[in-house]
């Protein structure tokens, strides 16, 4: 039974994360007064992806984009989905933090044998932001596990209220207003697509990919939105044993996301990390001493 | 093997291979090899033993002796192994240059004084063998000459000064405790005021922090790290700085003793605590110093720097989880760099030098086995789980998290993302992107390089999966410390406060990596094109232009150039140019003038004279 776990979570996953792909187009195009595609858009979109001739730049190229898919499916394997959760005891939120790490380096490794520098700009795009929202997040999640005394997220989920009414319950008032205003960061969502920026750098790490590889590239980015958004909500919003709520509570902090995406234009990456290390750095740092002060 | 016996193949093996540069080559290439296979293969055969001996007792009466011991064993394995295949790597790094004789002898000599430094059984033995290996550490820095000379002398006189506090601190420890003898220093220091104890600490520690290279000692090892020759490189950062690590340890955990260590300093801020407050900044400069470097190896010997920072946090923070964790990491950390060194070492052999991060490109089509290697060190070096690097820092970062100093957690994982940046760059700069048109005809690197290379990338990924096999050991030192087990398994720790498996953590990527490989495999496949084949938006891809590696990180080097200097580097310039002030004024007094010197050494007696009526101090 739980080997099928390990098979289905990811699978589910890719269902959802692909849902709100479909969503996120839907959602843009309502609020710029289009009709927009169906919502299963993105499904056919990579369907006929996998049916495209494509160009490949060496072995590294492919193992990247795989590596990049298997490093967030790894994660969801770690991650406490609805009651959910294959992997729960070996080494809880420290190894999904590391986890997280396969993603963008495969990718990163793709980009790079790309030999495009449009590629390799958007590789290095991807980083330094990826340190601008790591800093004010890392702190949020010291929070957290500061305020439960664990490092395991399935802890943290049972030690939260079930319910709707606890998010970013006191005293981790302050880190969850900092996670809130970095979530279109770990998402890559305007504000923060300096990473793609179809306009300058040609999607950047996707300026090469086509067919397959942008299919798995696209995959990848579904799985990464289910990962970043039902992270938020098992830390800050409790969770939930039900499946069906916990997919409600990520629509509704997807919504917001998406809101905020549809609202304003990109920063450039060095305005990205400005913002990124004042306001929520501040918040965040405030949020880990408040816990740490009530601790004491 | 017994212990004497190793040390005299060690230190005959250097005389011998010196002895034989002028006989023929090929053999002294072969000796050095066998030399260093047998110390390792000595050292090896030794796992598990317990001993202690004393070879003579001639200076001063004073004994000097040998010992082993769990902790010396690790430590002497660690030494003994990647200086073996450093030695292995040099024979094709080395070949047909000048003087190699000398390098091979000195490159012996600093494994035999290392080794001697780790069995040593007590504090004379341990001085000794510690002048060998920084002396000999000297000779080999300055071997290139030109900048390499600058890059030597300004360790030596770093470690001159250590050296000089340590001999201190032995001899105030000779005059109390009256023996030299591990055990006794130990017995003697527990019964010894506060006060005293923490002297014999920062005076030791002086010695220790500039070998290791600790925030504010650590202006030596960046030009040292990257103008010595490659193979050395890899012998310094690997196994040379960790004498330190060694020495702290062997000074907070067997002299001075568990309870003792913790009970220095004050109430709110005790000892220890400042010496992980110490790690954590050297961690926070030296990561982001790393990031803007352009120089291969220079890049490198800032990691370095901050990996150092990690052990360093975790030894002492002191907790059981933490110092298995620091331990763990200079074992991972003495793997891996390595490994990057020799990579470095690698490409500047086959481009002829080039170290230049903004010249190279594209080399991973003419040396696929070396990136390899690279993209293992550089994901050990990470901390990416299934290597070495992620155990140990995993370790180090739950003891911060659980025992309460969150912050110290923040610092420790955001030098990680510092890393991922840095590692990309390393990887990126040399083997990715475009091909330079004046690379088209590289060979792959010699079997003598790739062979080492190959042997360290498959430790890291063996440490990594199986963590327990180094654990084991690991926690038999932490016994030997006076720490509770922290119940190793064959895939990791299983304690009460917190489990990791790697062996489940293995499983998980495997079956993530056969689901994105089936996806993958659904696809139509893709055509292989050349990298000219490249998307311009329609224009013409231009050769040797087309490529983005200078300033990698150009938005970032904005906004922290400014802080990104090294203010401890620019003392030591100045300090070091106020002494030579001072000392060019104490040579006016030699004129040269035999009537002057006269007029000195009388001037003396009077004041000597005068200090006797006076005071009678004698």
């Amino acid at each position: 039974m739980r080997i099928l776990w390990f098979i289905l979570s990811p699978l589910i996953a890719l269902a959802v994360g692909l849902f709100f792909l479909g969503l996120a187009r839907k959602f843009l195009a309502r609020t710029q007064w289009r009709y927009g595609p169906p919502i299963y858009q993105p499904l056919i979109d990579i369907l006929r992806f996998f049916t495209q001739k494509s160009v490949s730049h060496g072995a590294v190229f492919d193992l990247g984009v795989i590596l990049s898919l298997a490093g967030s499916f790894i994660v969801v394997l770690f991650l406490p989905f609805g009651g959910i959760c294959p992997l729960q005891s070996s080494g809880g939120l420290l190894v999904i933090l590391y986890m997280m790490l396969l993603a963008p380096l495969g990718l990163a490794l793709t980009a790079g044998e790309a030999a495009n520098p449009n590629s390799s700009i958007g590789v290095s795009r991807m980083f330094t932001l990826a340190l601008g929202y790591e800093v004010p997040l890392l702190l949020v999640v010291l929070a957290v596990m500061a305020r439960y005394d664990t490092i395991s997220i399935v802890e943290i989920v049972a030690a939260q209220r079930e319910g709707v009414s606890n998010l970013a319950t006191f005293p981790l008032v302050l880190a969850g207003i900092a996670y809130i205003m970095i979530l279109p960061a770990l998402l890559g969502l305007r504000p923060f697509d300096v990473m793609q920026a179809p306009q300058e750098i040609s999607s950047g790490p996707l300026a090469e990919l086509g067919g397959r590889y942008l299919a798995l590239a696209q995959l990848q980015h579904a799985v990464n939105m289910f990962i970043v958004v039902s992270l938020f909500v098992n830390l800050m919003w409790g969770g939930s044993s039900n499946v069906l709520i916990f997919l409600l509570k990520m629509i509704a902090v997807l919504l917001f996301v998406l809101w905020i995406n549809a609202s304003f234009p990109r920063l450039r990456i060095d305005q990205a990390i400005r913002y990124l290390w004042r306001w929520p750095t501040l918040i965040a740092f405030l949020g880990l001493l408040l816990v740490e002060v009530m601790r004491k | 093997m017994s212990l004497e016996l190793l040390m005299a193949i060690a230190l005959g093996g250097a005389a011998l291979t010196y002895i034989l540069s002028g006989v023929d080559s090929k053999l002294r290439d072969a000796v050095a090899v066998i030399v260093s296979l047998t110390v390792a293969t000595g050292v090896a055969l030794l796992y598990g033993r317990t001993a202690e001996m004393t070879i003579a007792t001639g200076f001063l009466g004073i004994p000097v002796g040998l010992r082993i011991g769990p902790f010396s064993w690790l430590f002497a394995m660690t030494v003994s192994a990647v200086s073996c295949l450093s030695v292995i790597f040099s024979l094709s790094y080395m070949r047909g240059r000048q003087r190699t004789g000398f390098y091979y002898a000195m490159l012996l000599l600093v494994d035999a004084g290392m080794l001697g430094v780790v069995l040593s059984g007590d504090l004379l033995t341990l001085f000794i063998f510690w002048e060998i290996m920084s002396w000999s550490t000297f000779l080999l820095i300055s071997f290139n000459g030109g900048p390499a000379l600058a890059a030597g002398m300004k360790y030596f006189v770093m470690s001159i000064i250590g050296s000089l506090s340590m001999l201190v601190g032995v001899v105030l420890i000779y005059v109390t405790v009256g023996t030299l003898q591990f055990a006794g220093v130990a017995a003697g220091l527990s019964e010894a005021a506060s006060g005293y104890r923490l002297a014999i600490l920062i005076l030791f520690g002086l010695a220790f922090g500039v070998k290791s290279a600790v925030w504010p000692f650590h202006a030596w090892l960046p030009p040292a790290h990257s103008e010595a020759p490659s193979p050395f490189s890899a012998v310094l950062s690997g196994v040379l700085i960790k004498m330190g690590i060694y020495g702290f340890l062997l000074v907070m955990y067997v002299a001075l003793g568990l309870k003792s260590f913790f009970s220095l300093g004050w109430r709110v801020l005790p000892v220890h605590t400042i010496l992980a407050i110490i790690g954590a900044v050297t961690i926070l400069v030296a990561t982001f110093i790393a990031v803007i470097q352009t120089d291969a190896k220079r890049l490198l010997a800032w990691s370095t720097v901050a990996q150092a920072g990690y052990i360093f946090l975790g030894i002492s923070f002191g907790t059981a989880v933490g110092v298995a964790g620091g331990i763990l990491h200079f074992l991972s950390h003495s793997v891996f760099k390595a490994l990057l060194f020799m990579v470095a070492g690698a490409v500047e052999y086959r481009t002829g030098g080039v170290r230049d991060l903004d010249s190279l490109g594209g080399l991973i089509k003419k040396m696929p086995v070396t990136f390899a290697a690279a993209l293992i060190g550089v994901c050990g070096l990470i901390g990416v789980p299934l290597t070495n690097g992620f155990v140990s820092k995993w370790l180090i970062y739950k003891t911060l998290i659980v025992e309460g100093s969150p912050f110290l957690a923040f610092v420790a994982l955001i030098g990680t993302w510092g890393t991922v940046l840095y590692g990309y760059k390393f990887l990126h700069n040399i083997f990715l992107g475009q091909l330079p048109e004046k690379y088209k005809d590289l060979k792959p690197a010699p079997f003598s390089m790739r062979l080492p290379m190959v042997i360290l990338a498959l430790t890291v990924v063996l440490f990594g999966v199986v963590p327990g096999l180094p654990l084991g050991v690991i926690d038999s030192i932490g016994s030997s410390f006076g720490f509770a087990s922290i119940g190793v398994t064959a895939g990791g720790v299983a304690a009460e406060t917190g489990t990791i498996n790697m062996i489940n953590i293995f499983a998980a990527t495997l079956i993530g990596l056969i689901l994105a490989w089936l996806i993958f495999r659904a696809g139509a496949r893709g055509a292989r094109v050349d990298q000219s084949d490249s998307y311009a938006a329609g224009a013409y891809v231009p050769a040797d232009k087309y490529q983005y590696s200078v300033r990698f990180y150009d938005p970032l080097q904005r906004l922290m150039g400014s802080w990104l200097k090294d203010p401890v580097d620019s003392f030591y310039g100045g300090l070091a140019v106020r002494v030579g002030k001072v000392a060019e004024g104490l040579r006016r007094m030699y004129t040269g003038l035999v009537a002057d010197y006269v007029m000195y050494v009388v001037l003396f007696l009077a004041a000597l004279i005068l200090v006797e009526i006076v005071w009678r101090p004698w």
